[in-house]
């Protein structure tokens, strides 16, 4: 940040202690300084105030000259009240106390308490307050309110209107921070209910925090319904391998089950949100059609074997030729890719490995991915250039909007559709698709000041739109790409003309693409697109597929099939029967992301550790082990043992991962050197 | 509680309907006055509630789910906070439709007192309708309402703008009959009054 | 015949056949089991059992309680929910299996204590030595068993009038 300013402060006392604190604090965040808690249901330090549910009550009073208190006449909300010269606050009175116990019993009154069969029971801030500061018996004999309960607003999100405290909390969310205001509160009065429109689909890319920060059990999981209570959970930290964001979450288990993944903090990656890719996307974790054991072809059949014989066929068939090829992309850890890059240079004496399957290559430029996605924050003027970052990273469109909404900054977008960013754009460039580098381009020629008029004909964007925009861009503007530019035509010119407009980020999508590129993976004189056209035309002796389904990751079809058809020897190295699968000659069983140590590496070269949160099913190892293997086999030698080991190897061949092993790395994570 | 709409059954969930799908009904001059209004707020979340009630007038007095993701689309809100805002407000009729008057009866504590029970029982065998609901001719929905702030005339009813009070089963019998052939104080009428009333001299269409 | 044959042999066995003979007129304590059962206290505790509602509901709702109350953790409950279609528990869930491991179960009684619904009780049947590891692992279907007395057993979650239910029981 720019040089230090002075903050002005206030001294106010809390509970007899005195306390210097920023002008203008609130309250409820000022005692957390001192260690004093204030019970809270409504407040969220990431959202407004809005003082809905009267839980953080305390005592104000102001000193006068002449030294004596003189109180508020009424408690006062600490959630809205700014701190302020002389204020003295009190949080643990007799009368506190009183009128806490009296909010929790008026909340209490229409909450159905039927927390045994409620998902947020064991871990609801309802009941922990009660429990903390409630009565321990109501004096409310009448019939409570009724609504129907468990209606499921959406595939994920399950709404039980009866427990609703009406704290605002998901209403906030949607309107502050995912910004799809898809909730609001609907009549008033005890009648106030959060819901969407008419009760219909609630379509959010962000839906699962709402879940989260519900402080009772009015919006819950479907998928989690019923699979667990807390006090049956596991729960580890965890890497989400959903995109290449690197989300830090909590992964909770139940006797070696995935049941569930909540957002875990990082101010430097998710802050604390989750999107729904990530938060529900581990059904494959419990999958039917996870691979347990190694199987080769005989004859037409695959059958199964061992591992031994597995690395026989593979070896025989990769050291047969040099003509042969990897190929990979789906969330491997840093340390398999080290591995297996190690195994086909050392080992098969090839080169052609490539993870990235956009059409024309990344800049192997780690600048493009340098600056960390919480400075986006920081940002006074933010261009989101041909991506749509609310499905390319949901969490990256989190700190955009994030930037817009608290800091002000002015948010320009450029796509050739809508994007969920236009609804806060100051300016929106809806240009003609395939027209990116002319647009990027026209930006370069409006800055210096020259005429756009041409640039504007063919992108069917405005000059003056495209001018104003220019005027807009400054050394520390934040431009943020995706690397799914690099599917559109002229991707290379339109980076290059935009690196000159401020810091450009060009962010990779899948998990580790980032990793692969740091590590030399695509090196090759190939491209993966090149690989399986050589495959389909029969060049190709040998191809290993490393977790990647070429069926998901390539958009033609017809050339994957031809290309797994053709090609003589084929591994596929998975965790989960993929597409690849009916054309193998060896399939190896490989571990998943929560399955084995190992780091990551995310769109921001920020590097992170995953340690292993279930067991490997079956035979499965981690790829980096057979890897490993496989090389002790064609050279005997000391094996590595453990991943951290493998990441001190990485460490010492590749400088940026240099002190960025599995064991030397912090929980938050680290950036790459 | 009668106006909390129920939940229907989860498979009958259908999604919000897409911009393109709106069967957008406002007339011209309900746009123009849209327009001319979203000029006076700095925000267009303030110019919900004028735009709500240009919609009551178009829609015939009842602002059902179309009304809303109408009156959400032009102001380009979400669906949600505009039925929330129209919701809360009970002015506006997202409950049920109404009839062409709404007779708009005070049952708090002085009109209470006063016989407006008695009334109640009285439009009930007479119009045969109660709270919230409609003669078959769609002419009357009675409602019965809080203090209308207007004691010293109890038993009191609201029509449109105008009170009438104090009441007895006479007066009333009359004003049903004066009501039945007057286009006053329909709530299309008070709609369009309350829209007039937000727009500035030059922008009024007539 | 020395003194130490008599005090070392002939005393001991006089003076305790003694004991013999004077225990011979008190009443027996000994019963002959199996033939014979002793009297159980009132508050025994043994197996473990699943009750229902009249209505043939099961009073399981699969909340788990139980099983985080358990100090030896020998229950597992894994939940589902009711529909229309398949009514095991009133309301929204039910235990779709509910094991305990006996041969953890120290018989605490945590588990009665935690329910909220008054689903799982213990009683007296105390006869649960089996022959396999595997039998003591008591599913759902083995807990659903009716219980000795189960049907004249009064039943209510307020515990003052169970107390009076049971002493009224006792004095007829």
């Amino acid at each position: 940040m720019a040089a230090a300013t002075q903050i002005e402060t206030v001294t106010i006392t809390v509970n007899d202690l005195e306390l210097t604190v920023p002008k203008g604090e609130l309250i409820v965040e000022s005692v957390k300084r001192l260690g004093f808690e204030i019970p809270i249901f409504c407040y969220h330090p990431r959202m407004k105030p809005v003082g809905m549910c009267r839980m953080c009550i305390v005592e104000v009073g102001f000193k006068q000259p002449d030294g004596s208190v003189r109180k508020m006449p009424k408690p006062q909300a600490a959630c809205t009240l700014p701190a302020s010269e002389g204020m003295v606050v009190y949080t643990d009175t007799e009368a506190v106390h009183r009128d806490r116990k009296g909010v929790l019993e008026f909340l209490l009154v229409n909450h159905p308490l039927d927390c045994p069969i409620c998902d947020r029971g064991g871990e609801c801030p309802l009941q922990n307050n009660t429990l903390f500061y409630g009565p321990s018996t109501s004096r409310y004999v009448e019939i409570k309110r009724h609504l129907p309960k468990a209606y499921p607003l959406s595939k994920y999100v399950t709404l039980d209107l009866e427990r609703c405290i009406q704290c605002g909390r998901c209403v906030r969310f949607t309107e502050e921070i995912s910004g799809d205001s898809q909730l609001a509160f609907r009549f008033r009065g005890a009648n106030m209910q959060p819901s969407t429109f008419g009760l219909m689909e609630f379509e959010s890319k962000f839906s699962g925090n709402v879940i989260e920060i519900c402080p009772v059990g009015a919006l819950t999981s479907s998928k989690y319904r019923f699979r667990a209570r807390p006090w049956d959970l596991q729960t580890r930290p965890a890497i989400c391998t959903n995109c290449s964001n690197g989300c830090n979450v909590w992964m909770d288990y139940r006797v070696d089950k995935v049941v569930r993944i909540n957002g875990r903090t990082n101010e430097a990656i998710n802050e604390e949100w989750t999107c729904d890719r990530g938060k529900f996307g581990h059904d494959f974790y419990n999958s039917p059609d996870r691979l347990n054991v190694p199987l080769v072809r005989r004859g037409t059949a695959l059958v199964e074997t061992n591992w031994s014989e597995a690395y026989s066929d593979c070896i025989r068939a990769f050291t047969s030729s040099t003509n042969t090829a990897g190929l990979g992309g789906n969330a491997n850890s840093n340390e398999d890719l080290f591995a297996w890059k190690k195994l086909f240079n050392e080992g098969f004496k090839s080169n052609e490995l490539d993870y990235n399957w956009t059409k024309v290559a990344p800049i192997a430029d780690p600048t493009h991915a340098k600056p960390s996605i919480a400075s986006i924050e920081d940002a006074p003027s933010i261009l989101v250039f041909g991506s749509s970052l609310a499905d390319e990273l949901p969490i990256v469109f989190l700190r955009v909007r994030k930037a817009w909404f608290k800091n002000g900054a002015k948010v320009i977008v450029a796509h050739d559709q809508a994007t969920d960013a236009d609804s806060f754009a100051e300016l929106v460039l809806n240009y003609q698709p395939g027209t990116e580098a002319t647009l990027a381009q026209a930006l370069a020629d409006a800055k210096a000041g020259k005429s756009v008029e041409a640039a504007a004909k063919l992108t069917g964007v405005p000059a003056e739109k495209i001018a104003a925009a220019a005027a807009h861009l400054t050394s520390s503007t934040a431009i943020i790409t995706s690397h799914e530019l690099l599917n559109r035509p002229g991707a290379h010119d339109a980076l290059g003309a935009l690196k000159g407009l401020g810091e450009l980020r060009n962010y990779a999508l899948n998990a580790n693409d980032q990793g692969a590129a740091e590590i030399g993976i695509g090196t090759g004189t190939k491209r993966s697109a090149q690989i399986l056209a050589d495959a389909r035309d029969g060049k190709l002796d040998a191809l290993w597929l490393l977790g990647v389904d070429p069926f998901e990751v390539c958009e033609d079809h017809d050339l994957v099939q031809a290309a797994l058809e053709n090609v003589a020897f084929l591994v596929v190295q998975a965790h989960t029967k993929n597409g690849a699968f009916p054309y193998a000659s060896v399939v190896l069983p490989m571990t998943a992301p929560a399955e084995a140590d190992g780091t990551y590496t995310n769109a921001d070269r920020h590097i992170q550790r995953f340690g292993a949160v279930l067991p490997a099913k079956g035979e499965a190892k981690p790829a980096w082990k057979a890897f490993s293997e496989i090389s002790l086999r064609l050279k005997p030698g000391r094996p590595w043992f453990n991943a951290d080991e493998v990441g001190r190897a990485l460490g010492a061949e590749v400088a940026a991962f240099a002190n960025h092993s599995f064991n030397q790395l912090p929980t938050e994570g680290l950036p790459l050197v | 509680m009668s106006e909390l709409v129920q939940l229907g059954a989860p498979h009958d969930r259908p999604r919000p309907p897409r911009a393109d799908e709106l069967n957008l009904r406002f007339s011209e001059q309900g746009i123009h006055e849209l327009e001319a209004l979203k000029t006076h707020y700095p925000d267009l979340k303030s110019c919900i509630l004028p735009g709500l009630w240009i919609a009551q007038r178009e829609y015939g007095g009842f602002l059902d789910g179309a009304a809303i993701a109408e009156v959400a689309h032009r102001l380009n809100r979400s669906y949600a906070e505009v039925e929330g805002v129209a919701t809360f407000y009970t002015m506006y009729n997202t409950a049920h439709k109404p009839g062409k008057h709404k007779l708009e009866l005070c049952t708090c504590l002085s009109c209470h007192l006063c016989g407006s029970y008695r009334l109640r029982d009285y439009i009930k065998s007479k119009l045969g309708i109660s709270h919230g609901e409609t003669t078959e001719d769609g002419l009357f929905t009675m409602e019965e309402v809080e203090c209308l702030d207007a004691c010293d005339r109890a038993p009191l009813m609201q029509v449109g703008d105008q009170y009438y009070g104090p009441l007895d089963e006479a007066k009333l019998d009359a004003l049903i009959d004066q009501l039945r052939n007057t286009e006053g104080s329909t709530v299309v009428k008070m709609a369009d009054e309350i829209v007039q009333v937000h727009l500035r001299d030059v922008e009024r269409h007539k | 015949m020395s003194l130490g044959i008599y005090k070392g042999i002939v005393k001991p066995i006089t003076s305790g056949l003694g004991i013999t003979y004077r225990r011979l007129k008190h009443k027996k304590v000994t019963v002959s089991y199996p033939e014979e059962m002793r009297e159980q206290f009132p508050r025994t505790r043994w197996r473990h059992f699943l009750t229902r509602y009249e209505s043939g509901l099961e009073r399981c709702i699969g909340c788990s309680l139980c099983a985080g109350a358990c100090p030896a953790r020998c229950i597992n409950v894994v939940a589902a929910e009711n529909t229309d279609e398949a009514r095991y528990s009133p309301g929204e869930r039910y235990a779709v299996r509910y094991e305990i491991n006996m041969i953890r179960c120290i018989f605490c009684g945590y588990c009665q204590d935690a329910c909220p619904t008054g689903a799982i009780v213990l009683r007296k049947n105390f006869e649960l030595a089996d022959y396999h590891r595997e039998d003591f692992i008591y599913t759902k279907d083995r807990l659903l068993e009716e219980y000795p007395g189960q049907s004249d057993e009064p039943y209510t979650s307020n515990r003052k009038e169970w107390a009076e239910a049971r002493a009224d029981e006792k004095r007829r």
